[in-house]
């Protein structure tokens, strides 16, 4: 019995660097912008106590209204976008029965780059006046873009570009949830004549539906604290065009030093994500199997 | 039986324009960066011209790039020692006892935004005098690493046998001393393809060098970030820097390259 007491204190002994280091910088930070977003703070000077003041603030913000729907629509379109074209890649990638090595690499190419350096990229590629994307359009006869300089054009730009980086990783988990299937329901559906269009809606599909939900998940944590690419390639302009609550709460804390006003957004935006991951998760519970 | 083949070829090609596509603007960069700069802004764009390094020299005589590549190497190097001296006995202690708050509180983490964090902490360190110094970034880079070391490793240990563990115990062997001799070498694959994440991702990540850096202690990625507002004029320098910066984690993510979905998803997918 000592020997075990003597294990716990041993084991708890391994952990607790990890967990003084934790805790000073992941959890008393949190608290503490949870207090700075409570307060009107000043550097040097006296910070007071101004209750919700900020978050009443913010209600009356229309460029936090703004941002919120900004976030919101990329989050909702690049997520989309990402789920219908990652299980299409994933499927096609499962048919070839061999993933080979070639692909595999182009595979996960894209969402190992370094954010800079996909914003960098991009930035040349959809140059409204020399990009080689405005080339391709005019080549097959389709009208220029602005892509990232146009107030209308630069979320669903953005939302593209993010799809080029994260689809092939959406695909992936796709194509794991796709091998560990069991093959017998497929069987089944063969033996009964099913076709293929009907054995992906009525099987392939439902029996996904984890996995899928899985990817939504770590997804939207992404999406939601959409950050990036976009103040690499726009700062969140044109104007106000791709100004996320990210952009904003950041713009707000170290250009303007707004320290608890950008807190209060922060916690904000903190309490979307973490809502959205609860809701999915209840959701990943409802369709497993 | 035709169908079939048909239908595999089809396969194929759908195969092949994806590739293409992922391929396309990475590729279009590489080119870039050895076009000569008067073809980089060449409009309609020039598939075929005269390989040249210029930019690459352009790149290191007109910009402080080696010393900005050494900077993200301590800082990169830095934190992922911190992430794995602190994450690997965490791993192994959150596997024996089950006990997995720890590891729960580090996903705040990986939630939260990090202007959230960012906040406190410029705001921490600026009490400490600790803006623009390599402690600042290296502890900080640390925040990404270590939950990755934690949750990349809890698998590998949790494959462990029980019995392995206790009958060393019967032998006398103390907690730390199964961690070292007979753990570690257990989940030494876990431990590289850990410590090659937390490489990659302190290498690429963006925000907190944005911030807590100083001209002198900015690492590649804060800095790259610079050069596109002034090197607008140069977009073939550009290009160069973008081309060297992606390669170290391009080269690293290939050798874990069947362990980084799951690596990347912090335990919510097996791999």
């Amino acid at each position: 019995m000592s020997q075990s007491i003597g294990t716990r204190s041993q084991l708890n002994m391994l952990s607790t660097p990890a967990v003084i280091f934790t805790l000073a910088l992941i959890a008393f930070p949190f608290g503490y912008t949870v207090w700075l977003s409570l307060h009107e703070f000043t550097f040097g000077g006296t910070s007071t106590l101004n209750y919700g003041r900020n978050y009443a603030l913010m209600l009356e913000d229309a460029e936090f209204w703004n941002g919120l729907k900004i976030t919101l629509v990329l989050y909702v379109l690049s997520l989309a976008l990402q789920l219908v074209l990652g299980t299409y890649v994933a499927l096609l990638l499962h048919a070839s029965k061999k993933l080979s090595g070639i692909v595999r690499t182009l595979m996960i190419s894209p969402f190992v780059l370094p954010p800079v350096v996909v914003g960098m990229m991009w930035l040349v590629v959809l140059d409204p006046a020399i990009g080689a994307a405005n080339w391709v359009l005019q080549a097959i006869g389709l009208p220029r873009s602005d892509w990232l300089a146009s107030p209308q054009w630069v979320i669903p730009t953005v939302a593209l570009i993010d799809t080029w980086q994260w689809t092939p990783y959406v695909a992936l988990i796709v194509l794991g949830g796709l091998q560990s299937l069991p093959p017998n329901v497929y069987e089944a559906a063969q033996i009964d004549g099913a076709s293929r269009w009907k054995t992906f809606w009525r099987i392939t599909l439902p029996l996904l539906m984890p996995t899928l939900v899985t990817a939504a998940i770590l997804r939207s944590v992404d999406l939601l604290r959409f950050f990036d690419i976009i103040y690499i390639t726009t700062q969140g302009g044109p104007g106000n065009a791709s100004n996320t609550l990210n952009i904003y709460g950041f713009r707000k804390g170290f250009e303007f030093f707004e320290i608890g006003y950008a807190s209060a957004l922060m916690i904000t935006l903190s309490a979307i994500v973490l809502g959205a991951v609860a809701i999915l998760t209840q959701a990943r519970k409802r369709v497993a199997w | 039986m035709h169908d079939d083949a048909l239908i595999r070829r089809l396969n194929t090609l759908q195969i092949a324009l994806v590739g293409l596509l992922i391929l396309a603007p990475i590729a279009w960069m590489v080119l870039a960066s050895f076009k000569p700069s008067a073809e980089v802004t060449a409009y309609p764009p020039k598939l075929f011209f005269a390989p040249t390094l210029e930019n690459y020299v352009a790149l290191f005589q007109t910009t402080p790039f080696a010393h900005f590549t050494w900077n993200s190497m301590v800082i990169t190097v830095g934190s992922t020692a911190i992430g794995i001296v602190l994450g690997v006995p965490a791993a192994f202690a959150v596997s024996w006892t089950r006990i997995t708050w720890p590891a729960t509180v580090t996903l705040l983490a990986r939630m939260a935004p990090g202007t959230l964090f960012l906040l406190p902490w410029y705001v921490m360190f600026r009490e400490l005098n600790l803006i623009g110094t390599y402690t600042a970034l290296i502890v900080t880079h640390a925040v990404i690493t270590m939950p990755i070391v934690i949750w990349v490793l809890l698998p590998f240990f949790d494959n462990i046998p029980r019995s392995v563990l206790e009958s060393a115990q019967v032998d006398g062997c103390s907690v730390p001393r199964i961690l070292w001799r007979i753990a570690l070498p257990l989940v030494m694959p876990g431990l590289v393809v850990s410590a090659i994440l937390s490489f990659v991702f302190s290498w690429n990540y963006f925000l907190f060098a944005l911030v807590l850096s100083n001209g002198d202690t900015k690492t590649l990625i804060a800095a790259s970030f610079n050069f596109i507002g002034e090197g607008a004029s140069n977009w073939g320098a550009l290009m160069a820097a973008a081309t060297l910066i992606a390669l170290p984690p391009l080269v690293l993510a290939f050798f874990v390259q069947r362990r980084l979905v799951s690596g990347l998803a912090l335990g919510a997918v097996k791999g």
